[in-house]
């Protein structure tokens, strides 16, 4: 390995654990329920989706998640997302108030360095959800995000959440991803 | 109460009581599986989920398990996806494009248009004496509404026509405007745990709105504009609330004749896009439905009976306390793509299993849906009397109409109906409201 590969690799490394450490930081603000913070971890102009999984044969697995411009079962623009935290503080968004009890499980990173200031970051998850007095969920899956690299820090453009389920077992999803 | 005889006396229109039971009594499900979901027309798609040749959309009717086709020659289909051998499912994902469709137990294989093709082994292990014609899928009756797709498993059912009624009337306000028609898309599916007809009966309650909905109220307000509901509006306005055939509706007058129609995507950065549209497809509405629907008047929150829910929407029953929810959108095809992806997004955040609106309902028909299982609760029927004896018939709107569009009418008027059903011995047994409503324009049941 030349001296050069090295600094590549020093270079990967860091990248990847500054993420990893990125990603811990939102999960604990998700669990902490700190909206308003994890709120301002996006860019203003992002995307944040989640497609429909589809259930299909082999053959047809380039069919299984619906295309953009068909329908998501998140896709809201930072307007949108906003709205949804907001509408925690009112106390009176009753799917979350009583809150739910949350920890997200964040691991798997893969890193892609797009350019200097961009890169595309995936990561599986585990959601747990616990409501009321005995409501649980367990929701599985993958992210990816388009992450900019801002004065501010890390910041997500883009966030594509797929889940491992089909019909969704949950009364709502009142949670973040 | 529910007497010894079997009749159904769970709704007593009168003083708006209400038996708990029907929301959690096994029994009771089984029987409104059977003589509900037996007997009524139910929606189950749209054409546009099956726009090609051999396409096929997987869907439900009640609990049944039911495949969509469009055979080789343009005909739709709506076949129980049971293969006739055994009972395997022959269809085991969402949809696709396929001729046929083969059992992955033992290879009987059916074509989309139902027939019996192929069985392995058929001359040898059943010495060519299977009686193949007899044995392809069993088919409901399937018609259309305005692309629609409704099936029913009961030949001695109505037509879709009179099973509607004067619903339609309303109904082509938002479903049947314009000569190109809609398309669907979904839906978002997911599991609630709670009775189907909780859901379905809250279409017709304006009285949840300011209190459940409250928050979203206020960050909508705050962020997209819309003005804050008054008490004006929510108690004295003059909108109504119809009953037909089973199925409620609500009707708001607008106060411009060009109004945008639909209001979920609606924000201040796209308001006009809205408006214009409206204000340019104003003069084929009006020749398809006539100046009052075109131009006056707004289908609110609706259901048609039993468990169609605002729009192209489904509460699929799962047993008496879960209800698998579908959430399509529609558009108008005309729409063009900007105002699309606008309705899209809005209605994904608005309603659906994330929609800041929905999200806060379901613990509430949980709840309702739950205090059946309260032996204490049972005693005390639910209170329905908001309202009694404040419906009848209106000079310009059909079926039965409240004074007020906040009235527990409709709802009495749905368990009612839900009653007729169960009560019935057979189709003759339920009572269909004659067409009253002049249906101006050229716009058919088909389209």
């Amino acid at each position: 390995m030349t001296a050069s590969d090295r600094r590549a690799t020093q270079s990967q490394q860091q990248l990847w654990h500054e993420l990893m450490q990125f990603y811990i930081a939102e999960a604990w603000m998700l669990d902490e329920r700190r909206f308003r913070e994890w709120l301002d971890l996006f860019t203003d102009d992002v995307l944040y989706f989640m497609p429909r999984r589809l259930n299909v044969h082999r053959h047809e697995l380039h069919r299984e998640l619906s295309e953009e411009g068909d329908l998501a079962i998140f896709e809201d623009d930072k307007t949108y997302l906003t709205m949804r935290v907001d509408r925690l503080e009112t106390g009176m968004a009753w799917a979350e108030d009583p809150p739910s009890r949350t920890r997200h499980l964040v691991g798997n990173l893969v890193v892609e360095p797009v350019s200097d200031e961009v890169v595309k970051a995936k990561t599986a998850f585990i959601l747990y959800r616990s409501h009321h007095e005995t409501d649980e969920n367990i929701f599985a899956g993958s992210r990816e995000d388009v992450l900019r690299r801002t004065d501010e820090g890390w910041k997500i453009a883009r966030r594509t959440i797929v889940l491992d389920s089909n019909v969704i077992l949950a009364k709502n999803l009142s949670v973040f991803f | 109460m529910v007497a010894v005889n079997k009749k159904y006396e769970v709704i007593d229109p009168v003083t708006g009581e209400l038996d708990r039971r029907i929301f959690v009594d096994p029994d009771i499900y089984a029987e409104e599986q059977e003589k509900v979901f037996g007997r009524a027309w139910l929606m189950i798609g749209h054409e546009s989920l099956v726009a090609k040749p051999n396409d096929f959309f997987h869907t439900y009717m009640g609990e049944e398990p039911v495949i969509l086709t469009r055979d080789g020659k343009g005909e739709l289909h709506a076949f129980l996806n049971m293969c006739r051998h055994r009972g395997n499912r022959v269809v085991r994902t969402d949809r696709g494009n396929a001729a046929n469709f083969a059992c992955a137990y033992h290879g009987w294989t059916f074509s989309n248009d139902g027939s019996l093709e192929y069985v392995p082994g058929e001359e040898e292990a059943y010495y060519g004496g299977l009686d193949r014609g007899s044995l392809g899928l069993i088919e409901a009756r399937l018609e259309t509404y305005a692309g629609i797709v409704f099936a029913c498993w009961d030949e001695d059912a109505p037509t879709l026509s009179e099973y509607l009624g004067d619903a339609r009337w309303c109904l082509d306000v938002n479903f049947n405007r314009l000569d190109n028609g809609t398309e669907a898309i979904g839906p978002i599916k997911w599991i609630e745990p709670l009775n189907w007809k909780a859901a379905v009966d809250n279409c017709s309650d304006n009285y949840h709105v300011p209190t459940t909905h409250l928050s979203t109220i206020i960050v909508q307000g705050r962020h997209l504009g819309i003005p804050r509901l008054t008490h004006e509006q929510q108690f004295s306005s003059t909108n109504r609330h119809m009953f037909v055939n089973g199925h409620s509706l609500t009707m708001r007058f607008l106060e411009r004749d060009d109004q945008a129609r639909q209001t979920h995507g609606i924000n201040p950065q796209n308001r006009e896009m809205f408006e214009d549209y409206y204000r340019g497809t104003l003069d084929e509405a009006e020749r398809r439905l006539g100046a009052l629907r075109a131009r006056r008047l707004q289908l609110g929150n609706h259901s048609l009976f039993p468990n169609g829910v605002l729009g192209l929407r489904l509460a699929h029953p799962r047993g008496p306390m879960e209800t698998e929810f579908w959430h399509f959108v529609l558009y108008e095809k005309d729409m063009p793509k900007e105002l699309k992806t606008a309705l899209r997004r809005g209605s994904a955040n608005y309603n659906g299993v994330t929609g800041v609106f929905e999200q806060d309902d379901m613990d509430n028909w949980r709840g309702v849906t739950a205090s059946g299982l309260s032996r204490v609760a049972r005693k005390y029927p639910q209170d329905l009397s908001m309202g009694v004896g404040r419906a009848g018939r209106h000079p310009d709107l059909p079926g039965t109409v409240s004074e007020r569009y906040t009235s527990e009418s409709n709802q009495r008027n749905f368990y009612l109906r839900w009653q007729q059903f169960m009560n019935a011995e057979s189709w003759a047994d339920i009572p269909l409201e004659p067409r009253t409503m002049e249906y101006e324009g050229t716009a058919t049941i088909r389209g």
